[in-house]
This record gives structure tokens, sequence and C-alpha cells, in this order.
């Protein structure tokens, strides 16, 4: 026996060694170049081969990813249906919190390991799911067909390729208490500046908060935003191109924006800044509050609190008066529908969206979860959505808001409005956006 | 070829034990085992040397290559960009400076304020009454609920309009005093380290009841003798005896403001707006943002900041223990 032998195979050096080496060989794989391990496309986004109309069996078990957590009773139903329309089919729901789903959705679904059929946020998700190339082209499918052409845009690339299907349709714009506003003399909306800052002031004369605005909560405190963009931009891409650096925060028109937020302040709840989105709704059902500045995707939690009043949808329309307002409301079309492009059984996902967007399978899903929908030919049960179903023709804008992509500059830029409406000078507030969008620009 | 030197011929006196690692054969094997217990022994720490090396070692180790690109965390295409993300973060980036600066605020806060909290209900629940037993169980209570169920009480007593704080404060007359709590810029990272101190106070009181209790009954019954004050006993026994348990609790406090996440997302939102972003939630925004290499550099900055600032506690408690 040597001097270096030993009467056991392991020794506490000869596991420090192994440790060494383990850690050596650990931190050879750690200096592997980032993302060398994704599959599937590179970065460039579109594939050259668009998939041609699906056709063949539903038989495999597929994966569907999203967030919806309250939809998932629903979708189970129709996932019932589907698996027994289709034999040896499956489709198991994949759910995270929405919060967790925006910032992991990416990683998690590349490897197409779940998530067969994904969804995506509008905005910056989807653009970056779009470049990673995770969506299989939907140019060539005919089912797209079923779908509202002016509502899918938000689904497509730059070049127009369709690549993903907006599902929902929400208006983001204040709920208005149809009998409040009756009482103050505003059974028609008001249709100019002027006129809603008369509305408020009626509403707050006779008692009445006219405006529960959530502020301690950017996610729904943003979404006015959409109504003060949409007739005061330059032009309809205005929010990209503060993102891109061709427009300022500082520009007369956003200035103007901001200052029009100021006139707003008396005619938020008191301490609104520290309001969060319950407490709002609660406002808003009890009466105490004539409107609530989210948009319709709240119309649901507000009956289950037990308003029993028409709602309206009731935006703010910025122009002078005798002006005509390019738009009369602002609408996102999210929950985007895909198919993974690494996903292994791709007929199956494509069967499955495609049952998705059959119009009785999509009423269905509309009424069972109270929300309009972008596919055509959906029949409304649901009292509040007939009776704002007429906003699906009317001219309403892309949310602006979702055109800022990257997070820190839309918080930047919503975050001027929400300091303005609590007491920061509009200057001072555009300013200080203004810089750190220009330091994002750097970056 | 020339032939080799002679070794050294030792004329002194052979040691009288040889070290261990030096016996050869089945005599040192046994003195192995004795020593050492059974070699299989060694493989028990194996799985959680295994699972830190791959969740801990490696991560930190990717976070140093990660930060000198520009990687978005999806691509397979990324560019080195050398120190720039440092530059950046050392002069360029508002939101990370205030982020920095609401992290130093809340840890100071909170390590101040629940350590004294701490030390105080300690000191009046050391004894093993069934009264102190009560309240020690009643104080600890929100150390077992999670983050997210504290946020979501919180959140309703902060409301300005329909919460608990504000309607206490104008129900004894105190109007002026009302807050819009987390939607006050100046303070609401006060009032988020308020939060934390009451989730937390009651862990830390356990830390220091076990330290208070170790503490010989002859030294204070010596002091007693000696006529000495409350605060002098406090001050010359107490508190250079409690140590060892006041670091741990101010380095485990410093930490546990440091990692407070999900508190910050469930109160201010994701991601929360600036007077309640600190740089946890900064580094995930950015990792959300897209951009994992800027995010990396972050945790680097971060790090060596939490190393830095237990450092220097650490120090600060030494020098006024060894001066009591």
């Amino acid at each position: 026996m040597t001097e270096h032998s030993r009467p056991y195979g392991l020794s506490r050096r000869g596991l420090l060694r192994a440790a060494a080496v383990g850690g050596t060989v650990a931190t050879a794989a750690a200096c592997a170049g980032p993302g060398t391990t994704r599959g599937g496309r590179s970065g460039a986004g579109a594939p050259s081969d668009v998939p041609k109309p699906v056709s063949g069996r539903a038989d495999a078990r597929i994966s569907f990813a999203h967030w919806r957590a309250e939809d998932k009773k629903v979708l189970a139903e129709l996932i019932g249906d589907f698996t027994a329309r289709h034999r040896g089919s499956g489709v198991q729901q994949d759910i995270s919190p929405a919060q967790d789903y925006q910032a992991n959705a990416l990683q998690r679904l590349k490897s197409g390991a779940v998530g067969d059929v994904l969804t995506a946020f509008r905005g910056a998700q989807f653009a970056d799911m779009l470049k990673a190339g995770l969506f299989t082209e939907l140019s060539a499918q005919t089912f797209a067909d079923h779908y509202m052409p002016r509502h899918s845009r938000g689904g497509r690339d730059a070049a127009g390729r369709l690549f993903g299907l907006p599902y929902q349709l929400v208006f983001l714009m204040p709920l208005a208490n149809g009998d409040l506003l009756e009482k103050a003399g505003y059974a028609d909306p008001p249709q100019d500046w002027d006129g809603y800052l008369d509305l408020c002031d009626k509403l707050k004369s006779r008692g009445t908060v006219p405006l529960a605005w959530p502020g301690a909560e950017p996610g729904n405190a943003g979404q006015l935003f959409n109504s003060m963009v949409m007739n005061n931009a330059p032009h309809d891409d205005a929010c990209a191109r503060i993102e891109s650096g061709k427009a300022k925060v500082t520009d007369d028109w956003f200035l103007r924006i901001l200052g029009q937020y100021a006139q707003l302040r008396p005619f938020v709840q008191r301490k609104a800044a520290g309001t969060q989105v319950e407490p709002a709704q609660q406002m808003f059902a009890r009466g105490s509050a004539a409107m609530l500045a989210t948009g319709s995707y709240h119309m649901a939690a507000v009956r289950q609190l037990d308003a029993e009043f028409p709602i309206a949808l009731v935006p703010p329309i910025t122009v002078a008066k005798g002006e005509r307002p390019r738009y009369v409301g602002t609408h996102n079309a999210t929950f985007i529908l895909g198919v993974n492009a690494a996903s292994k059984h791709a007929t199956t996902a494509l069967r499955f969206v495609e049952y998705l967007s059959t119009p009785s399978v999509a009423t269905r899903y509309a009424n069972g979860t109270a929300q309009h929908l972008t596919v055509t030919g959906v029949t409304y049960e649901n009292k509040d959505l007939r009776d704002t179903q007429h906003w699906l023709e009317k001219r309403t804008m892309l949310a602006p808001r979702y055109q800022i992509e990257d997070i820190d500059m839309l918080n930047a830029v919503e975050g001027a409005c929400a300091k303005v409406l609590t007491g920061t000078s509009p200057g001072k507030a555009a300013e200080a956006a203004q810089r750190v969008v220009d330091q994002r620009r750097r970056k | 070829m020339s032939a080799p030197s002679p070794s050294p011929v030792k004329t002194g006196p052979a040691p009288a034990a040889r070290p261990p690692s030096r016996e050869r054969g089945p005599g040192r094997a046994r003195g192995l085992k004795r020593r050492y217990g059974h070699p299989a022994f060694f493989l028990f720490p194996l799985p959680a040397l295994v699972l830190y090396v791959i969740f801990f070692a490696i991560p930190t180790v990717q976070a140093f290559q990660y930060a000198v690109t520009n990687w978005d965390g999806y691509s397979a295409e990324y560019d080195s960009v050398g120190l720039d993300n440092f530059r950046q973060l050392a002069g360029g980036d508002d939101l990370f400076s205030n982020a920095m600066t609401n992290s130093l605020k809340f840890m100071l806060v909170v390590v101040v304020f629940q350590t004294l909290f701490s030390l105080v209900l300690a000191s009046m629940l050391t004894r093993n009454s069934r009264s102190s037993t009560l309240l020690r169980a009643v104080f600890f209570l929100p150390t077992i609920l999670s983050s997210v169920s504290v946020a979501f009480v919180w959140k309703f007593i902060y409301d300005p309009n329909f919460g608990l704080a504000n309607r206490a404060l104008e129900s004894v007359g105190l109007d002026a005093l009302t807050s819009s709590y987390l939607g006050d810029d100046g303070k609401a990272i006060y009032f988020l380290a308020l939060t934390q101190i009451w989730f937390h106070t009651g862990q830390m009181m356990v830390i220091f009841i076990a330290g208070l209790q170790q503490i010989p009954r002859e030294l204070y019954e010596a002091a007693a003798i000696d006529g000495v004050s409350r605060w002098q006993r406090f001050r010359h026994v107490t508190w250079p005896m409690i140590a060892p348990a006041t670091g741990i609790v101010i380095a485990y406090t410093t930490i546990q403001s440091f990692k407070a996440f999900d508190l910050v997302l469930g109160l201010g939102g994701n991601p929360p707006q600036g007077s309640l972003d600190i740089l946890s939630t900064r580094i995930y925004t950015s990792f959300a943002n897209s951009e994992f290499g800027y995010a990396a550099a972050e945790s680097i900055v971060f790090m060596a900041l939490i190393a830095l600032v237990t450092v220097i506690q650490r120090r600060t408690v030494k020098l006024t223990q060894s001066g009591a």
C-alpha cells in the first residue's frame, strides 16, 4: 500500500477534492454563454415558413398557459367539451398569477415543456415573446377570420403578420353610475373638457366624490392615462415616440395633459394617492363615488359588491367646446392567444385555439367570465356586457399606455400624471419623468 | 545521470507521536475512523452541497458573467458591454439610486426599531410564567403569517378612506395626523418599515429571550449586592452578555430587511411606485424588463452592499459591547 492509498474509498480530503473539481466544473458550466441552451429560432422573430391551415386530428395532451385564474372554471367546462369532441386529446391549464406570468412566462415557455397554447399581455410581453420566436405564425389559419380585424392589430408583428389572437376586449375608461349622472343633469355624457369639469363640479356639489381613483396601484391608476391621451396626443403613436425619443414628456401636448390632470385634483377622493383598488370599487359600488377611473374589466367586481345602478362608460373627452374629438374612448385587446413554436403537439394546440375562436364557444366564455371578446358573432347575455356592447362599434383608440414597452419608462410617464393629480406641478413632474426616460434610452 | 544525493540523516530523537495524517496502514485507518467517524458520513452533506452549488454557487458565478453583457434573458445573442452596466449604475440611473436610498432608510429603521422593540419585549417576557408564555405566543403570531397575508391586512389598515389607522386617529380627534400612508411619497418607506417591524419583532424577541435566559443569575445577584441601578445592571451585565444574540438579531434583521420583497410587492404592486421601490424589487423590475445583464450588475452591487453593511454593523456591535 503506497503512502497515498487509503483504507476506504472516500476520505475527507478526497471529498474536498471532489467538491473542488465539482466546483470547477460547475464554474466552467456557469461560464457557458448565456442563452446557449435555448432551443427554437433565434431572436429574429418570424419564421420563414408560414404554417398551413390546420388539418388532422387533435389527439395529444397539451398545456394551456395563462394567468386568468378567475376563468379557470369556465375554461375547464370548455376544455371538457373540447376533449369530448376530440378523443385522445387533453388540455391541462397551467395558471400563474398575472404578475408572475408577466415576469417569468418567457423563460418558462421557451422550452415548449409547458404552454403548447400560450397567452401574452399586449405590449412589452407580446413583443418580447415575438422577438424570442415563441409564437407560431397564424396568418394562414382560417379561424383567424372569426376575429374583428381592427381588434387583431395587437397580435401582429411589424410586418403585419399574425402571430397571436387578442381574445378579450376591455374598455379602459371610467365606469359611471348612470343614476348619479342623470341626477347631476348629465343623462348624456359630456363631450368636451369643460363639460366634463362641469359634470364633476355638479357631482361634487351634490356631496358625491366625482372620481374614485386608485392612486396606490399604478396598474389601475394608469388606466385614466388612456382617456387623457387619446385626444391630446398629436399622433396615434405619440407614446411610442416618447419611448423612441422622438417626443418628450416636456412637450406642449404632454404638458397640456398634465395641466388637465391638475384640474381634476378637486374631484378625486381625499388622500387618493394612498387608495387601493378595492376601496375605490367599494366607494363606487356604494354610490359615494360617481365614477371609477379604471375600466370595463371591473364591472363584474362592482356587481359582486351589490351595485344595482346602471353602469355606463364615461371617458373624459379632453377637447375644447365645439371641437370634434378624434376618439370617443379607448380599448385594449389583450389575452393574446397563440401556439408555442416549440410545441410538439402543434396540431392539437391549433385545434384548441380554433375551438376557442368558434362564436358559440366564445359566447360561453364571454358570458361565463363577463368579458367582451374580439370574436365576431358573440351573443352577450350578461346585462352589463349587452349594455356596453355598442362600444365595440365606436371610434375607440387602442390603449396608448401599452405603446410604451419599457416598464420603467411607462411608470415614469404615468407616474408624472399621478404626481400631478396629487399635487406636484406639471413642469416639475414632466422634467423628472423625462430624466428617467432619457436615462433609460441611454442604456 | 547523476546519482541522487543522499537524504540527510536525522540525528535527533524521533517524534513521540506523528499526526494521524502521517500514519500508514490499518492503524492509521482506525485513527481516522475514530476521529472522523465512518467515511460514509462524508456522504451526508453531499445533497446539501450539490443543491448549494447548483442553486447558489453557479448562479452567483453566472451573475458576474452576465453583469458585463447586455443579455436580455432569452436571446441566443448578446454583446459584451464591459463595465458599462456598472458605470450606468454609478452615475446615470436615478431609479437605482432611489431604490438604494430607500433600501438603506428601510434597513436602518427596521434594524434599530425591530431590535429595540424585540429586546424590550424579551426583557419583559423572559420569565417562564403562564402569562409570559401566552404573550410570547401573541407577539410571535405575525411571524407565522405569509408576507402576502400581512400585506393584505396592512393594505386595509393603511387605506386612507376606510382603513383602521385613519379611523382610529379620527375617532380620538387627531385628524391632523391622518395620512395617505403608502401614497405619501416622503413617508411611504417608513410605513413599509412599520409593517416589517410588526411582522418580525416577535421572531427576534424569541432569540433575545433565549440569550437572556442564558445569563447566570449570580451576575445579577452580585450586581444587586453592589447596589447598581436598573440601567447599570442592563448596561454592564445584560448588554455584554447578550452580545451573541444581538449579533444574530442585527445581522438577520439586516438581511431580512434587504430581502423584503414579497411584502413590498404585496403592498405597493408590481412594480411598486418609486417611493416603495427597494433594491430587491428594482432588480426584479430590471429582470421583468428583459434586462438580464443589467439586473445581474444590480445584484452584484446589492450583494456588495449587504456585505459592507453587515461588516460595519458587526464591528459597531462589537465596539459598543466591548466598551460596556
